[in-house]
């Protein structure tokens, strides 16, 4: 049973009387959890957050993954890195090839059909238009060639899928241009990226505009999903808010996408999930020195794509800071569950489906209060919806340290996928080299000391306690 | 003198890309790279490490002195390094030279990009290597603090006595938007003490900044109440918006947005220096 939990025995657990020592959590065979700043940036200092990866299904071994890592040559460089593991995560190699200035302001990216090929979607710094980019081979030091651009756009969100010869290319954004305040939008491009499409997917009455997370999920069959908030209306800083999603059967090839799945309630496309929820919108620290206001994540079965699962955070007014929600739906997102796991003061949350159905849910959550709080990051995976789960702590560190040198603290969003028998996927934390931290173990590749918890550089000084991405794999429930 | 000989004198340089030896000041190639040491090519054709790829342009350089390099980077005497140089053949196995670089890929092991080489210089000689490459980055920098200080529609020395929201005109048929990369425009009032450069003293000037702690202004300059310094001041053509108040009258707004335009109070004689240097 290695380390299952079953919901029923967690309430047994917490129904006993007495105090109870705090189990360490469990290891769980296979799992593997690796520091992404190689060991020639050993003294690297910077906070590494708001990290995603890209993965080839057909070579296991090629992966590409980001941060708010700036260029280590410094400000006056006019890339930005992006780091690559051709061993299948056991080691990474940094490469400046994202043209714009140092670091972005936002990045996502996916993989083409044809490895080693990777399209990326950021804000370039500097005025930060919306750059969609492309690498013929993402392990070649060339810059990635620009494909698309545009102003007035926030969070791209890259999802790809390839159809014969042809990578078909997602990029959820919320286009501050759109027409009538109704901004979320897919630039779609069934060519490779060679052109893309703005297809607007808010068919109602908005607040101004949507939110920002505007996220794609592609299944085997070319069914695409894509999630997002409605705002509906604000008041100070609460937005209140729709969570709805949209649905296209073919790939979003024809001129007017996204109308296949439709509310009963006012015959619209987008099946509204969730209405009138509270999002509270707050851009300083809030959670654990993060902002929050804009999780949203959504994971088809990619061999089944009657089957999607949806996450989202609002602020539920049970004196939690921000709650994370779960529900699925099993006809295509025509009907959804109820809550199937609901996570006070969390965020960061990220879905994905195993080819055998298993679902698995990435998040991180603020534990404990003022200087003893942590930030504990968790895959948990469920084959029954989430009435039994297995729940994996990745990471279990301090909240209050470092202090934050911006926001994203740890990032909008991480992320999770998952390929064969494996969820992979990389998350953003306090980098002290203390095995207690890491219950599944942690690899680092840059200099440290364990017996000391200290991070050194090249000459062996120590180094300061930053944030570093994480990449890990962990062995899907069979 | 010897600071300014030692940049204007231009050294016979190997340069990347370029047919032969051409001519280039050191501080040229200083201002172009961020790794620069001293080492000896151990192989040519080759790398140091199997995460770059091999070409007839890699060589592998066994580092002998590191002069620059960034504080997050592990370089240190004795590691090799592979630098892809500006052309094949233009490096050969025992050639000793400074390396002037960017970084290009970092994993197990360093590999840079060659601005440009210096051949010849010994390791005995690195101290006074080390002294050159600091004064032409010295050079480097006063020439672009010169020219941040030339494009300055201000320069003042002062405080910093209030700090508020900024009311900016609305654009028309554009609404406000709620992005986490909204810069959430503050305004600082500066009590002008040195009119260094189109100000006066007494003066009160209201410059604009991003109050976001977003990343898209990580790096940006921030003010605060009491704050005292060296300000470069541009006018302001970022927010749309290039007018504010100060004491009911309509005075231009300015910005300060490249880490710069924002020096210490103790710089005014640093920058004073620079308006007089031809």
């Amino acid at each position: 049973m290695r380390a299952r939990v079953i919901a029923v025995g967690v309430a047994l657990c917490i129904a006993c009387k007495g105090p109870e020592l705090p189990k360490p959590p469990a290891k769980v065979a296979g799992a593997q959890v690796v520091d992404l700043i190689p060991v020639s940036l050993s003294g690297e200092t910077w906070q590494d957050a708001e990290p995603f990866l890209a993965l080839y299904p057909s070579n296991p071994r090629l992966m590409a993954a980001s941060a708010f890592t700036p260029n280590p040559g410094g400000s006056a460089s006019a890339t930005a890195p992006i780091f690559v593991s051709d061993d299948g995560g056991d080691s990474w190699t940094l490469r400046n090839t994202v043209p714009s200035q140092t670091m972005t302001a936002d990045i996502t990216h996916a993989v083409g059909g044809n490895p080693p090929m990777l399209y990326a979607g950021i804000l370039k710094v500097p005025d930060f238009p919306l750059n969609e980019l492309k690498a013929n081979d993402f392990l070649s030091p060339a810059t990635m060639t620009l494909q698309g651009f545009r102003a007035d756009i926030d969070q791209p969100f890259v999802r790809t899928t390839a159809v014969g010869n042809a990578d078909r290319v997602y990029v959820g954004l919320n286009d501050f241009d759109a027409p009538d305040g109704r901004t979320a939008t897919v630039d779609v491009s069934l060519n490779g990226g060679t052109t893309y499409a703005p297809r607007r997917i808010e068919t109602r009455n908005t607040a101004g505009q949507n939110g920002p997370s505007i996220r794609p999920a592609v299944a085997q069959d070319h069914t695409v999903y894509v999630a997002y908030f409605g705002w509906r209306s604000n008041a100070g800083s609460d937005v209140t808010s729709d969570v709805v999603v949209v649905r296209d059967d073919s790939g979003a090839t024809g001129t007017t996408p996204f109308r296949d799945l439709v509310d009963p309630s006012d015959h619209l496309p987008g099946r509204l999930v969730a209405t009138h929820v509270t999002i509270p919108w707050s851009n300083a620290p809030t959670l654990g020195q993060e902002r929050i206001g804009s999780t949203l994540s959504i994971a088809v079965d990619a061999l089944h794509s009657d089957n999607v699962y949806l996450a989202w955070a609002d602020r539920v007014g049970t004196g939690d800071i921000y709650t994370v929600h779960v529900r699925r739906s099993t006809d295509r997102g025509a009907t959804w569950s109820g809550d199937l796991r609901t996570l006070t003061n969390a965020t960061d949350a990220s879905l994905a489906v195993s080819t055998n159905g298993t679902v698995g849910l990435l998040y991180q959550q603020v534990t404990g209060s003022a200087g003893a709080s942590r930030w504990v990051t968790r895959l948990e995976q469920s084959r029954d919806g989430f009435a039994t789960h297995q729940d994996v702590v990745l990471a279990t560190v301090p909240a209050t340290t470092p202090p934050f040198q911006f926001l994203p603290y740890i990032g909008d969003y991480n992320c999770l996928t998952t390929r064969g028998n494996q969820f992979l996927g990389i998350f953003s934390a306090n980098n002290t080299p203390d095995s207690a931290n890491f219950p599944q173990g942690v690899v680092y590749q840059r200099r440290v000391d364990f017996p000391t918890h200290r991070l050194v550089d090249g000459s062996g000084t120590p180094v300061a306690v930053s944030i570093d991405p994480f990449f890990f794999s962990v062995p899907v429930l069979p | 003198m010897h600071t300014r000989s030692a940049i204007l004198l231009a050294v016979a340089l190997s340069l990347p890309g370029s047919a032969g030896v051409a001519q280039m000041s050191r501080a040229t190639l200083v201002k172009q790279s961020d790794i620069i040491f001293i080492g000896t090519v151990t192989q040519v054709g080759a790398v140091a490490v199997p995460e770059v790829p091999a070409s007839p342009r890699t060589v592998v350089v066994r580092v002998d002195q590191v002069l620059e390099k960034p504080s997050a980077v592990a370089l240190a005497p004795g590691d090799s390094v592979t630098v892809e140089t500006g052309r094949p053949g233009s490096l050969k196995a025992g050639t000793q030279a400074t390396f002037y670089t960017t970084g290009w890929i970092f994993g197990r092991g360093v590999a840079v990009r060659e601005v440009g080489h210096e051949p010849g210089r010994s390791p005995v000689v690195a101290a006074d290597e080390r002294d050159a490459v600091a004064r032409a980055r010295h050079e480097v920098n006063d020439a672009d603090l010169k020219a941040h200080i030339q494009r300055a529609a201000m320069v003042v020395a002062g405080r910093v006595e209030q700090v508020r929201p900024a009311e900016l005109a609305a654009a028309p048929a554009r609404p406000k938007r709620i992005s986490e990369h909204d810069p959430d425009w503050q305004e600082a009032i500066i009590q002008v003490e040195d009119g260094i450069k189109g100000a006066q003293a007494g003066e009160r000037v209201v410059v604009r900044f991003p109050g976001s702690h977003d990343v898209a202004w990580v790096g940006t300059p921030k003010f605060a109440v009491g704050q005292e310094g060296t300000f470069l001041l541009h006018k302001d053509s970022t927010t749309g918006s290039p007018l504010t108040m100060i004491a009911g009258r309509l005075v231009p707004a300015y910005t300060a947005l490249h880490k710069v335009d924002v020096l210490s109070k103790q710089d005014a004689t640093r920058v004073r220096a620079l308006i007089r240097k031809p």
